[in-house]
Order: C-alpha cells, then structure tokens, then sequence
C-alpha cells in the first residue's frame, strides 16, 4: 500500500514533487515573514525601552499597538 | 465606525485572528493533504497525475483573485488616497506573486505526464507567466522607489493596466486553441468534476485561503509596525 502510494501509478515522481515544492515554498514564506515580523516587534519594544520615563509613558497610554508589543516583548524576556 | 478601522483596533483583532488560525491550520492541512493524496479517486484518463490539481488549482485561483483584488484596491487608493489600502496593497502583492509561481510550476510539472511537456508557449500559461511579472513589477517598484505616494501612483497605474490581463487568463482556454484544459468548475452553469474530486480541491482550497490570510495578517501587523516606528522617531 505504501509503495502504490509512493508510485501513484508511476505518476509519483510528478505528484509529490509538486506537493513539495508547493509546501517547501510556503513553509519558507511562512517563516521569513514571522521572522521580519519578529524582528520589527523586537526593534520597536527596543525603541520604547529607549525613551526617557515620561516619553515611554506617553507612548504606551497614547498607542494601543506600542503597549501590545512591548509587554509581549517583555513577556518573552 | 471608523475609529473601529484605526490601525490600534485592527492590531488587536489581528493578533486574535493569527492565534486562531494557528489554532485550526494544522489539522485542516492534514485533512485536506489525506483526501488529495490517499482518499479521492485517480483520473480515468490522467490517472494519479490528477492529484496535482489539488495543488495547482487553488494556487491559480488564488493568484488570479489577489491580483484582482489588488488591482481594485490600488485603483480606489489612486482616487481616494486611503492609508490602509496601500497597507493592503503591500501586503498582498508577495501572497499573490508565491501562489502564481506555484501555479505555474505545478502546472509545468503535471503538463510533463499529461500533454509531454514541461512547457509550451500557450495561451494560459503565457498570460500566467505576465500576470506573475505585473506582480514582479508592483513589488519592485514599492520596494525602489522611497516616496510613498509616487511609489503608490505608479503602481496603481501598472496595477489598473495588469487588470485587463485577468479576462484575457480566464477566457484564453475559450479565445485560443489551447494544450490548457477548459475550466471544470463553473460558478454560473453545470461543474463537469465529480463531487469526489470537487470536495478535496475545495478542502485544499481552504486551506490555502486560511494560509493566504495568515501571511497577510502577518505582514499587515508589520506594516503597522513600521508606521508606528516611523512616527516614534519623530518624538
């Protein structure tokens, strides 16, 4: 059963390289876009760390997407 | 109504949406991968070689309605100057340019088994081929040029051009003598795929969608980001 899966009939060679490049290209996809965003939250979270204590306060009270980012950042730490 | 559109709220449902899907993915994945390679039937013709359609058809699909969609919204960016259209924008364009260049990769290997071939100048492949280039085009030009609303200007007008290459794909298998099959599924008028066949493609299907919507809530949550930074640096 799993060499007839594996054949197809002699079409295997075809049908699972396409499968496989369809899912190598989207797992790659996948990635490299978690990691630039992973990449953006981090230099961002670092960006507010910077600021001096009443600008960071006003910017985590002001933007609801600066407070998100930087306690999950600070979770992870 | 709109203050429910700010990029604060969008964030917030975004991070919600992504850890959903996340949530679903891997099991839908695994469903739709057993009914397009074990459960549903060989071709009586194509025999196993059909099983790439499961593939090759829902990335098409998806290539043909990001570019419309894309297209769309650039030219409604062109008129009214929306700020989170041109999020949109940036954020579909590499979805769509991945799921056309699977689309004619499958679509050059299953045409090995089936008509002998890897490649051949026809109709559909060819207006796949320049549909994926418009796409090349829009990305590069965001990507070069650093001037936001020139970048937008020039893209929306390439993206309002590429527009017209949408009918030429889907009626060029009808227009043209072509080695491309016609279309088996219609939304207007009788499918010729039977229904084992027709329910794994749109499993697969659906499963590419939820794929196509998570790498854009990604890049969308980056774009606001980057927004974000560049309006923190002016403090």
């Amino acid at each position: 059963m799993i060499s007839n899966l594996i054949s197809m009939n002699g079409y295997g060679i075809f049908v699972w390289s396409s499968f496989a490049i369809t899912f190598i290209v989207c797992a790659a996809f996948y990635f490299k876009t978690r990691k630039t965003l992973k990449k953006y939250e981090k230099e961002f979270a670092k960006e507010i760390e910077e600021l001096s204590i009443k600008q960071k306060k006003i910017v985590l009270e002001k933007s609801k997407v600066a407070s998100k980012v930087f306690s999950s950042y600070n979770k992870t730490l | 109504m709109f203050n429910f559109f700010s990029n604060s709220n969008v964030f917030v449902w975004i991070e919600k949406l992504i850890n959903f899907i996340h949530s679903i993915f891997f099991a839908l994945l695994l469903a739709a991968l057993s009914f397009a390679l074990i459960l549903s039937p060989p071709d009586y013709l194509q025999g196993d070689s059909v099983r790439i359609m499961y593939v090759h058809v829902p990335a098409a699909w998806i290539g043909l309605a990001s570019f419309t969609c894309l297209a769309l919204l650039s030219i409604l960016n062109f008129i009214f100057k929306i700020k989170n259209l041109t999020l949109i924008i940036k954020s579909i364009a590499p979805i769509g340019l991945i799921f056309t260049c699977i689309a004619i990769v499958t679509g050059s290997i299953w045409g090995q088994p089936t008509w002998g071939t890897f490649w051949a100048w026809d109709a559909r492949i060819t207006s796949m081929v320049i549909l994926a280039l418009f796409y090349f085009i829009i990305i590069t030009i965001q990507k070069l040029i650093s001037e936001e609303d020139k970048a937008n200007k020039i893209s929306s007008i390439v993206a309002a051009i590429g527009l017209i290459n949408i009918p030429i794909i889907k009626y060029s298998v009808e227009w043209w003598n072509t080695l491309h099959q016609p279309a088996s599924i219609k939304i207007t008028g009788e499918s010729t795929i039977h229904t084992s066949m027709l329910m794994p493609l749109l499993l697969m299907f659906f499963v590419f969608i939820l794929y196509c919507a998570l790498i854009f809530l990604m890049k969308y949550k980056t774009e606001i980001i980057r927004i974000k930074r560049k309006s923190l640096k002016r403090l």
